[in-house]
């Protein structure tokens, strides 16, 4: 089936952002075809534009600790009558109206969903409404990989992949303390990654889930492990070494030492050195880079980290920007976690050590704009965003739902874009934040194409995906179309038409049946004397044998669920 | 296979040499379960589906795709959906959702803790037959065991066997936390004394006090008291203070809904006693429990109401107890048992077996039909589908 846009501007940040037709043939945009051909189906977009389908690199969508978080808080499930599956049609926003002046303020992101941790048909559908194609689950523990894909399958209208959580799995630890070649650290990270159906590998708070677990309740990047004796700075640069020599697409994806620490932009600084040139991902950046000056102790530090980026090409982060509200903060960083536990709100939390492996750590979090910290939070990220250079360095992200849900972004995008309307949120901030922030003085506002580069292009060229992010010929017809507003926020909340490989999936509000489904795995080769290897350590150790957690590639397949392998790094145009 | 009383994966051929009379009779069962499903056709079912006033989904729901069927299925007809056995299951998610939890998987508490308090009674062993052999790492190091409630001598013996240095401490199950409070206040004045001579107290005091990692291990199952939920979160509290200072995690035992429940959770946005209203979840862990649920059918309504009751395991033990079967005659029973016995586990938990598995932490995929005896029967998400179409 050929389908023709026509009229509209493309803009891809590949291509010169120009009105031109765009055309696909099934699910593979064709530039090539001629004017002369006659297609299935036409559109006349004039005042529109085109892009590819979002990307987002960085979003809790998948695996145990999102359930723990919908398991911890039904309290702050609103459901409404249009959340239903029945009423997947029902595109009406019937919010209620009676809160405060500031809660609707802080809550205007949060409406259209239910709950900060939605279920998967939520989740889909609001991503798909906003313009998004494929979501990355970044913590996929190895004993949850079935749980997280499984989960990931059902959420519907987007293409999922995981990152595998490697770094305080206890086996890796113990090599790094008796000094194994390189090598086989190597053949143990590709054998981990294939076994449990992984695109890339994110390291946690290097050591320190581990570490806290033997009740050490402080890590940074050159303390040493109290059982170990090793470094994070150790385990940093092992899985790095790893990851580059195994030819992933996606640079090893970081989260720092000493998260939301005040002064951790050192143990950041650090984290880049430890891995000694090597390509390198940071992750929710926004919560590594807080100084110590300022009037309580807390200040920002993006202006380090985001010169560090602007001179180093092989770094990349993603922010993970805080937004005034109810949420959920979720992650494995069980050390910091359980170190914020008395900042919960309600007042609860879900700690658990798990498996060997990793841990995790669930707190429900209100952030709020009268707050100093929080609010302090909220200008570090929106600094990192502004003083980043190219925008294919920086990513946004609000590490749903730990800074906030994502629904936020079209508000997130409209900050960057609007000096004055930046200005309007940060007068409403606290007086000493006012004081302290340099904000003010950051008078960039970016443009739309490199919005577009931030969203699409950029988490494309990060994880491999040769086909995505862009609208070149030959490209994966996930196509966005949006009309042209003055108000970005309203425009990328709502886009007009959205296709999955070449099919309308969205249009105008209403939901059509969804486009098969990816699943994204890397595919290294793996060493076969490993396999037997970890078979006889899992057995001993865990007691269960490595085929019962590993996910076969079959697994993952079904009538309308295909896998997609990325590209190594290097193959890339 | 996994034992679907205890949730753990057993590698034995032959069930009758492990002492489990629970084990025993479910291998009896297994053996006399229904080779074919009762289900009448299904245009016969969807009249009766539709004009229904009420609809219950309940029964033991093992696998993901049944679990997945069993969700639609209710969202389609506005039926209410609880496990059968998820009463035990709650006890723990009520005291979870009320003050939060701190809690330990299998593999890492085999590998971590070193004094396991084990609180219950006699009945634990016959719940979770195979976990001191689970827990006992082989490794040199010590791991005490302190069996807290009403145990014998009988219990003692199996942790000894595997290796644990074991203690019993008689106390009302009842008051455990309570008295676990107290013997931690204790702890706290004694460390404070100065004077006091550590090596002179009780041993069992002071392992508990140098303990790097305590686990609490309890089985939901065997908490037979009112309100257990207040118990479980008195508990739970008790592990959060011991953690300020030392680390101490919960491994508490449910049941085998667990695959179930984690489906639902990401489904729904709920464990679980979800009700549904054109297609909108709504959650009461109360009202929206299967036994609730039989409890308030009214008398003249039977009629209109129906219980689909769906079962993926292979110990077929009644769903209904005699009050509840007596409460909903003349309400529509729709039978799903499997057709052929499935095993709730991948091909991998088939060939593969092993010491341990939690089945209550994993999911469980069904079985591929190529190992069923009856491949090309429908199971029970076939006819959940079929139905919801």
């Amino acid at each position: 089936m050929i389908t023709r846009i026509q009229g509209a501007v493309c803009i891809d940040g590949v291509s010169p952002s120009e009105v031109r037709d765009i055309v696909f043939d099934g699910e593979t945009i064709r530039n090539d075809i001629p004017q002369s051909t006659q297609s299935d189906a036409d559109y006349r977009l004039d005042n529109h534009i085109v892009v590819a389908g979002g990307i987002d690199l960085h979003t809790h969508i998948g695996g145990g600790k999102v359930n723990i978080a919908r398991l911890l808080v039904p309290e702050l499930v609103e459901h409404r009558r249009n959340h239903g599956r029945n009423h997947g049609r029902n595109h009406g926003r019937n919010h209620g109206r009676n809160h405060g002046q500031q809660l609707e303020q802080e809550s205007r992101w949060m409406q259209p969903l239910s709950s900060p941790v939605p279920g998967t048909w939520e989740t889909g559908r609001r991503y798909l409404e906003m313009g998004y194609t494929a979501c990355f689950e970044p913590a996929v523990l190895p004993a949850n990989a079935r749980h997280a894909h499984a989960e990931m399958a059902d959420t519907p209208w987007l293409d999922t992949g995981g990152y595998l959580l490697l770094g305080n799995d206890r086996l890796l630890l113990e090599w790094i303390r008796d000094g194994v070649p390189q090598q086989q650290i190597n053949d143990y990270v590709g054998w981990m990654v294939r076994a449990h159906q992984c695109c890339a590998v994110k390291v946690v708070n290097a050591g320190g889930i581990d570490a806290f677990k033997f009740n050490q309740r402080h890590l940074s990047v050159d303390d040493k492990h109290v059982h170990f004796g090793i470094t994070p700075r150790q385990i940093l640069s092992a899985l790095s070494s790893a990851v580059e020599s195994l030819g992933f697409a996606h640079p090893l994806h970081v989260h720092c030492s000493n998260l939301g620490l005040a002064g951790n932009i050192s143990a950041t600084m650090a984290t880049i050195d430890a891995v000694e040139g090597r390509r390198l991902h940071l992750t929710h950046a926004q919560f590594h880079c807080y100084g110590i000056d300022g009037p309580h102790g807390y200040s920002s530090a993006a202006h380090v980290l985001a010169d560090r980026v602007n001179s180093d090409a092989n770094l990349s982060i993603d922010v993970g920007q805080v937004m005034f509200g109810q949420t959920v903060t979720l992650s494995g960083d069980t050390m910091h976690q359980y170190a914020n536990r008395g900042l919960a709100r309600p007042r609860k939390a879900i700690f658990q050590d798990l498996e060997c492996q990793a841990g995790c750590g669930v707190l429900p979090f209100r952030y709020r704009q009268d707050q100093y910290v929080h609010g302090l939070l909220w200008t570090i990220g929106i600094e990192l965003f502004l003083r980043v250079e190219n925008p294919l360095q920086v990513f946004l992200t609000t590490d749903h739902p730990n800074g906030a849900p994502f629904t936020s972004y079209p508000h997130l995008i409209r900050l960057l874009m609007d000096y004055d309307f930046r200005m309007t949120v940060f007068s409403r901030l606290h007086p000493d934040v006012q004081q302290a922030s340099p904000l003010p003085s950051l008078k960039r506002e970016y443009m739309l194409d490199e919005i577009i580069k931030m969203t699409r292009l950029g988490p494309a060229r990060a994880l491999g995906l040769k086909n995505r992010g862009c609208l070149s010929e030959g490209s994966l017809a996930d196509v966005v179309v949006y009309e042209k507003s003055e108000n970005m926020e309203e425009m990328f909340a709502r886009p007009k038409m959205v296709f999955r490989r070449g099919n309308l999936v969205f249009r105008d509000g209403v939901f059509y049946e969804d486009a098969t489904k990816s699943t994204i795995i890397a595919a290294p080769e793996v060493d076969t004397q490993m396999d037997a290897l970890l078979k006889r350590i899992w057995k001993t150790r865990y007691g269960y044998s490595t085929e019962m957690i590993a996910v076969q590639t079959d697994e993952l397949r079904s009538r309308r669920r295909t896998v997609e392998v990325t590209s190594p790094f290097g193959s890339q145009t | 296979m996994i034992c679907p009383l205890c949730s753990l994966l057993c590698d034995a051929d032959d069930l009758r040499d492990i002492h489990c009379e629970r084990r025993v009779a479910s291998l009896t069962q297994f053996h006399s379960i229904r080779p074919t499903t009762s289900l009448p056709h299904q245009p016969d079912l969807l009249p009766l589906l539709r004009s229904a006033k009420r609809i219950l989904v309940t029964g033991r729901i093992a696998s993901v795709e049944t679990a997945r069927a069993a969700v639609a299925f209710a969202s389609k007809f506005n039926a209410t959906i609880d496990c059968a056995e998820s009463g035990h299951v709650f006890k723990n998610v009520l005291a979870i959702q009320r003050s939060g939890l701190n809690s330990i998987s299998l593999a890492e508490a085999r590998e971590l803790t070193d004094v396991f308090i084990i609180v219950g009674d006699d009945h634990f062993q016959t719940t979770v037959p195979r976990l001191p052999i689970a827990l006992s790492n082989g490794k040199a190091r010590a791991q005490t065991v302190l069996l807290l409630g009403d145990f014998t001598n009988e219990s003692a013996e199996q942790w000894q066997k595997a290796g644990f240095d074991t203690w019993t401490v008689p106390c009302e199950l009842s008051s455990v936390p309570s008295a676990l409070s107290h013997w931690s206040l204790w702890m706290d004045a004694l460390s404070k004394d100065a004077h006091f001579e550590v090596s002179g107290a009780n041993p069992l005091f002071e392992r508990m006090r140098n303990a790097n990692y305590t686990s609490v291990v309890w089985s939901a199952e065997n908490l037979r008291m009112a309100q257990a939920d207040l118990w479980v979160e008195r508990l739970l509290q008790w592990i959060a203070n011991r953690n300020e200072t030392n680390r101490c995690a919960a491994l508490p035992w449910a049941s085998t809904d667990g695959t179930f429940q984690q489906v639902c959770t990401w489904l729904t946005g709920f464990p679980g006693r979800v009700a549904f209203k054109d297609g909108v979840p709504s959650y009461d862990p109360h009202k929206n429990s299967y036994e609730q649920w039989i409890e308030c059918t009214p008398m003249h309504a039977h009629d209109e109401s129906v219980i689909v009751l769906v079962d993926e395991t292979i110990n077929s033990r009644p769903f209904l107890k005699q009050h509840q079967s007596q409460a909903v005659q003349g309400t529509s029973l729709i039978e799903l048992t499997p057709s052929s016995v499935r095993f709730p586990t991948k091909v991998t938990g088939l060939e593969e077996n092993g010491d341990m598995f939690r089945a209550d932490q994993c999911l469980l995929a069904r079985v591929e039909a190529a190992y069923s005896p009856r491949p090309f029967a429908k199971s029970a998400s076939d006819w959940l589908e079929e139905l919801s179409k």
